[in-house]
């Protein structure tokens, strides 16, 4: 291999200067050159429109002549359900997002390069969370694309125009995007691709079934408490359809049974309670400890 | 130039830098000495600020690394473990840490060809061999055109000429005015590349001198002579800056006088001499002293 010698670097080096923008273009290159994030993004717009078509499939299956409410409803509720395997995906890849730097030492490169550390992690946050909102508005308009012929042939074709609708599928995007910035916090504070991939799968999907089943075996309401307040419950009220048909908001409070029972307002701010505490935790430990 | 006052960092129950003070400047190439386990490493990382400094501080030209406007341009640093992902290509890697700092791409292609990476650019960091890890590091400490270079083990994994384009880089990078600090665990390396050494060893500053005192001191001429009289030679030799010692019967070990004095004064009091040698102590054997109670890790002598 031949080298060349150092040839001195062109004056205009002298006016470089880190800056905000300049770490959301980094991470935006660092999201899209790295394979395992372009596959995950590709395999959750794959999903989202393949579980789309399959709902479509079985739509009205008694090809019933449906009032246009309920045809709505039945579009944004099925193109939605995806959302449980998608939001696995972005769990996954927010983790990694960080961790993967933790593990492969190039944390350390990009704290020697932002060294106050904080812009850089913001930075990568954002990007993180809009490029996953984007990728799952993409997915939506993929799974539309996909699956309203579908729909169609079964009688079903929904009212796009429809602020309920249009509500519940561009949540279904944000519900992913927060997931994964979620995720990203758990991989910030664990540092570590297996656990915190461990921790945000537990908490978002496992965790929720699991107490579920105690609660179903023990009766114990403070289990069933605890499962409506773990992110994966409480965030499902981002892609919740609320348009004419669906039952009105239940009171909220700890009802007769002493089971606890959230609107829509209170089960977003929960999530957003669940997402700020994360961030932070991961804030203050990316600040304090050694990289 | 970077300085160093009272800095320590304590893991756990392990002082792995123990209050040391040092001033490296620029326009020459300083180099960081010491075996492993030393400290070297840990120094370096907290010049960068990526470990904190259980007490005292580092900084670099008069501030604190972290209050730089343009970090990339004040230090490139090479950090000893690879600090890339390997998932990336060293092009794509270079050109995410350009962007923090708002580098041209011709730059980045530039380190590129100035590293000898060309052929493989685009290839993932995680195929790299040790090598070529070592050179897309360099390649990246040298993006921003810092003042400054802090390279932990910058030969570790080059070939020879590798190695030789290293010293020559870094001569050329101090000859411009910049800082060079570079670290190694191995005293044939520095004695080729740097010009002023700190020697490093449990954590502490065992030495802190230009190269060449460094070579002066440890290679003080010793002068071998075998005679059935050491006695006789001994009292002839012994003046106040001469030392002379014996270690087994009819070897003289002679310092602080060179073989012709030796000979003549000799030949002049008619005492037989059966060898008359002048020995090297070698720069290793120096190093070795002079970090003899500072080993970290001995290795077990072999029997
Ligand atoms: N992150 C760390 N945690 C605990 N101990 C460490 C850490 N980094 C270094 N050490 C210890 O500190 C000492 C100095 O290590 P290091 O700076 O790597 O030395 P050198 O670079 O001179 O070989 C060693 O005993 C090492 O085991
Ligand atoms: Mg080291």
């Amino acid at each position: 291999m031949t080298t060349a010698t150092a040839t001195p670097a062109p004056r205009s080096l002298d006016s470089i200067r880190l800056s905000f923008p300049g770490l959301i273009r980094s991470e935006w290159i660092k999201l899209r050159s790295l394979r395992s994030t372009v596959w995950c993004y590709v395999l959750i717009i794959l999903a989202t429109a393949g579980f789309s078509v399959l709902m479509a499939l079985s739509a009205n299956f008694g090809g019933d002549d449906l009032p246009q409410a309920a045809q709505n409803s039945m579009v944004a509720q099925y193109l939605t359900v995806g959302g449980n395997f998608t939001g696995l995906i972005a769990a996954v890849l927010g983790v990694l997002v960080i961790s993967g730097e933790y593990t492969t030492g190039m944390i350390r490169t990009t704290y020697t390069a932002a060294p106050g550390r904080l812009s850089a992690y913001t930075a990568k946050a954002l990007v993180l969370t809009v490029v996953t909102f984007i990728v799952g508005l993409i997915s939506v308009v993929a799974a539309l694309a996909a699956s309203i012929p579908v729909f169609a042939l079964n009688g079903v074709s929904p009212d796009l125009s429809n602020p309920d609708v249009l509500i519940a599928l561009i949540g279904s995007a944000g519900y992913l995007a927060l997931i994964a910035l979620l995720s990203f916090s758990f991989g910030a504070i664990l540092r570590n691709s297996a656990g915190g991939i461990a921790t945000a799968v537990g908490m978002l999907f496992v965790l929720p079934v699991g107490i579920n089943i105690v609660y179903s075996f023990t009766g114990a309401t403070w289990a069933a408490n605890i499962a409506t307040i773990l992110p994966g419950s409480v965030g499902a009220a981002l892609y919740q359809y609320n348009g004419e048909g669906t039952e009105a908001a239940p009171a909220v409070g700890f009802n007769a049974d002493g089971i606890l029972v959230l609107d829509q307002a209170w089960m977003l701010i929960i999530f957003a309670a669940w997402i700020v505490l994360g961030l932070v935790a991961g804030a203050i430990l990316t600040k304090r400890r050694d990289a | 130039m970077i300085e160093l006052q009272h800095l320590s960092k304590r893991y756990g129950s392990k002082l792995a830098v123990d209050d040391i003070s040092a001033t490296i400047r620029p326009g020459m190439v300083t180099g960081f000495l010491g075996p492993n386990g030393a400290g070297k490493s840990t120094t370096m990382r907290m010049i960068v600020g990526l470990d904190h400094p259980t007490s005292g501080s580092a900084t670099v030209n008069g501030r604190r690394y972290q209050n730089s406007a343009a970090p990339l341009h004040e230090v490139g640093a090479l950090l000893e473990a690879k600090a890339v992902h390997t998932g990336r290509s060293a092009q794509n890697h270079l050109l995410a840490l350009a962007a923090t700092h708002g580098i041209p791409k011709k730059r980045v292609h530039e380190v590129i060809e100035m590293t000898g990476l060309g052929s493989v650019a685009r290839k993932r960091v995680g195929g790299f061999s040790l090598g070529m890890g070592q050179r897309l590091g360099i390649a990246a400490a040298l993006l921003g055109d810092p003042h400054t270079l802090i390279l932990d083990e910058p030969v570790n994994g080059l070939d020879p000429e590798g190695v030789l384009w290293v010293r020559r880089l870094t001569r050329q990078l101090a000859d411009e005015g910049r800082t060079v600090f570079l670290s190694s665990h191995l005293m044939s390396e520095m004695a080729q590349t740097a010009d002023h050494v700190i020697v490093l060893g449990r954590g502490k500053i065992i030495a802190d001198a230009p190269m060449t005192d460094i070579i002066a001191a440890s290679t003080g001429n010793l002068v071998h002579v075998r005679t059935p009289q050491t006695a006789d030679l001994a009292r002839l030799l012994t003046a106040p800056d001469v030392s002379v010692t014996s270690r087994e019967n009819g070897l003289l070990e002679v310092s602080g006088i060179d073989a012709r004095q030796i000979g003549e004064s000799a030949a002049s009091h008619g005492i037989v001499l059966h060898e008359l040698t002048p020995v090297n102590a070698s720069l290793e054997d120096a190093y070795l002293q002079l970090t003899n109670d500072a080993v970290e890790y001995r290795t077990e002598e072999v029997r």
